[in-house]
């Protein structure tokens, strides 16, 4: 197997802001299915129409599954199969997108199978003019749900923490929000104080993080797409901490001391009210809900040792689910609510792995000495982590097969506390 | 000012030495003034003098009925301005994943607690740190732990409105290393005074 580094500073736009990260695909060359991409055929006037197919094969290719090209020379009238064969194409992708009117374009996308020189998709869409980064992205996903059966993720945003030194030599804590493809990157919030575990609301409209700007950790929700539009939530004393999005999106568990130790309390941002949901005298934080909001799972040192719990949020009933090691902490449920991807010590290095809530198994996916914040792709075949490189903090994604994606890294100081959002709406 | 902090340095190293025994968590000599207030106005010897009195303060040499501060130009009263202004810090380290208090540890925290009581004007900030191992939402539970711990000695004496509790976790450290040198630095309670 060779492992070959790829490193792509993509700059489609001139819109270079400070806080585009540097995209690394850590490609797999073995086992990567080759897909020919031919230019998209532009039907009128769209703008930035010609760098469509360009964020769809960057898009494919990094999660390592795909070795993309784009064919400009490819004739598709005469299609030679058993050409394409013998390059060991497995699939062939070609589109057409046409302007209908100021907000809508019309866009049939086509998939053909050169082994059975099958048509394997054919579909029309109906595009609101969003942008063109946003139908590439959504392009992209119908292609990779088609060839491997799931969804892709990457019609999704990214949270993220930067944190730089400004000019007078102070460190710069900044919340960014990007594209799933670190593009687009939007400053949301920066602080002299630190800044710590942004969340995506499910509808992807809020923001939930923690913040030191009073000098105490403090849960703050922002809007990051309506110009300084806050939520606030009321006053608590000690720390307030640790949101976690109910998936109704309405609630927000936090970690409160206010009633003297950790525990962890459901705030309902409509009625105003709180809800303690723990109350033990040891540190229980880390609150995560599975996606049908029937369980919550966190993490809580009542056995004397750190360790991950899952609560059944109707009994309340509170069983253990991490055996192995003495440190399990940070765990978030897959999608599909059967694994968790949590922080687990090994030896002196702290790792992230993925547990069976069934079986007990846990599996170790990744090698470093400090990884941390595991948060699953909303597709649920990729986990997303913080983790340090010469020194320097970056994020990692990482497939749940364990092979290592690629990694988000920025020129201006360290990345980290990443959080994946739901699919765009 | 350099100067300055190497006085206080040796000064707080000849006195917390003594109280520095091993155990969960131990008083250790660091005294960091956090700003570097330039004063010109301030003769060497008079600096030195307020010097000796925090040293005196802190160190119990001075019986409670000498000291109330009744002169605002006293070498008292101006110790005590400058540990409330200058962010005089000073640091109990713990042990991994700990905050328990030794007995050295709680000794060193009762002079606190007597100064506490014999300068009323002092109020107590206890900003809990951790090490970069581990979670940074558990490690904000954690540092919060450690400066609740000193605080439930201080309760002791009657000083819990006296004293707030904050935790900044692994957030703010003092040393940026990967190691344990590094780590040892960065689980600490920091003492400042306001």
């Amino acid at each position: 197997m060779i492992l070959s580094r790829l490193t792509l500073l993509i700059l489609f736009f001139s819109n270079f802001s400070w806080g585009v990260l540097e995209v690394s695909v850590i490609k797999n060359e073995d086992n990567a299915l080759p897909v020919k991409i031919l230019p998209f055929q532009i039907i009128g006037s769209v703008q930035g129409g010609d760098l469509i197919e360009k964020i769809i094969t960057n898009n494919l290719n990094r999660t390592g599954h795909f070795s993309a090209k784009v064919d400009p020379s490819f004739d598709k009238n005469v299609i030679n199969f058993s050409q394409l064969r013998s390059e060991k194409f497995e699939a062939l992708v070609m589109a057409s997108l046409e302007k209908k009117s100021e907000k809508i374009f019309d866009i049939q996308l086509k998939l053909i199978d050169p082994y059975s020189e099958k048509t394997i998709m054919n579909k029309k869409y109906a595009v609101h003019d969003s942008g063109i980064r946003r139908t590439a992205h959504f392009l992209s996903d119908q292609i990779y749900e088609s060839i491997l059966g799931i969804r892709g993720s990457f019609d999704t945003r990214l949270a993220y923490v930067t944190v730089s030194k400004n000019s007078h030599g102070k460190k710069e804590y900044r919340l960014e929000i990007s594209d799933s493809d670190a593009q687009n990157p939007k400053t949301i919030i920066t602080s002299t104080d630190p800044i710590l575990s942004p969340v995506w609301s499910p509808d992807q409209n809020k923001i939930a993080y923690v913040s030191f700007r009073n000098l105490r950790s403090e849960v703050f929700v922002q809007y990051p797409f309506v110009r300084r539009k806050t939520l606030k939530l009321p006053y608590f004393d000690g720390i307030a901490s640790s949101p976690s999005w109910h998936p109704d999106g309405n609630k927000l568990a936090i970690t409160l001391s206010k009633d003297g130790n950790k525990d962890i309390y459901l705030y309902d941002m409509e009625k105003k009210s709180l809800e303690r949901i723990t109350k033990n005298p040891s540190i229980d934080t880390e609150a995560s809900f599975s996606s049908d909001g029937k369980k919550m799972v966190f993490t809580s040192n009542r056995s004397g040792q750190v360790q991950i719990y899952i609560m059944d949020l109707e009994s309340k009933k509170i069983s253990r689910a991490t055996y192995e090691g003495n440190y399990n902490a940070k765990a978030v449920f897959s999608p599909d609510g059967k694994s968790l991807a949590l922080v687990h010590r090994l030896g002196k290095d702290y790792r992230v792995g993925i547990l069976d809530i069934q079986t007990r198994d846990l599996t170790i996916l990744t090698e470093n000495e400090l990884d941390e914040s595991p948060f699953f792709a909303p597709s649920g075949d990729m986990i997303i982590y913080s983790t340090n490189k010469k020194n320097r903090g970056i994020l990692s994604v990482v497939s749940i097969i364990g092979r290592q994606t690629f990694e988000l890294s920025s020129v201006n100081g360290e990345v980290r506390e990443p959080s994946w959002s739901n699919y765009s709406q | 000012m350099r100067k300055q902090g190497l006085f206080l340095t040796t000064l707080f190293t000849a006195f917390f030495l003594s109280g520095c025994i091993g155990g969960e968590a131990n008083i250790v000599e660091k005294v960091e003034p956090r700003n570097q207030i330039v004063s010109n106005e301030t003769s060497n010897t008079s600096e030195a003098i307020v010097q000796s009195q925090i040293g005196r303060i802190i160190g119990e040499e001075i019986s409670p009925t000498d000291i109330r501060v009744t002169n605002p130009n006293s070498p008292e009263a101006i110790a005590v301005k400058k540990l409330k202004n200058e962010g005089v810090k000073f640091t109990l380290y713990f042990s991994f994943d700990g905050y328990e208090i030794s007995e050295a540890a709680t000794n060193e925290i009762i002079k606190h607690a007597n100064l506490m009581k014999d300068y009323p004007q002092l109020n107590l900030r206890l900003e809990g740190h951790a090490d970069e191992r581990g979670t940074r939402e558990y490690n904000l539970a954690l540092g919060e732990n450690r400066a609740l711990a000193v605080k439930d000695v201080l309760a002791l004496y009657g000083l819990i409105s006296r004293t707030q509790v904050i935790s900044y976790g692994e957030e703010k450290p003092i040393s940026n290393e990967h190691n344990e040198e590094g780590w040892k630095k960065n689980r600490r309670v920091d003492f400042i005074y306001e």
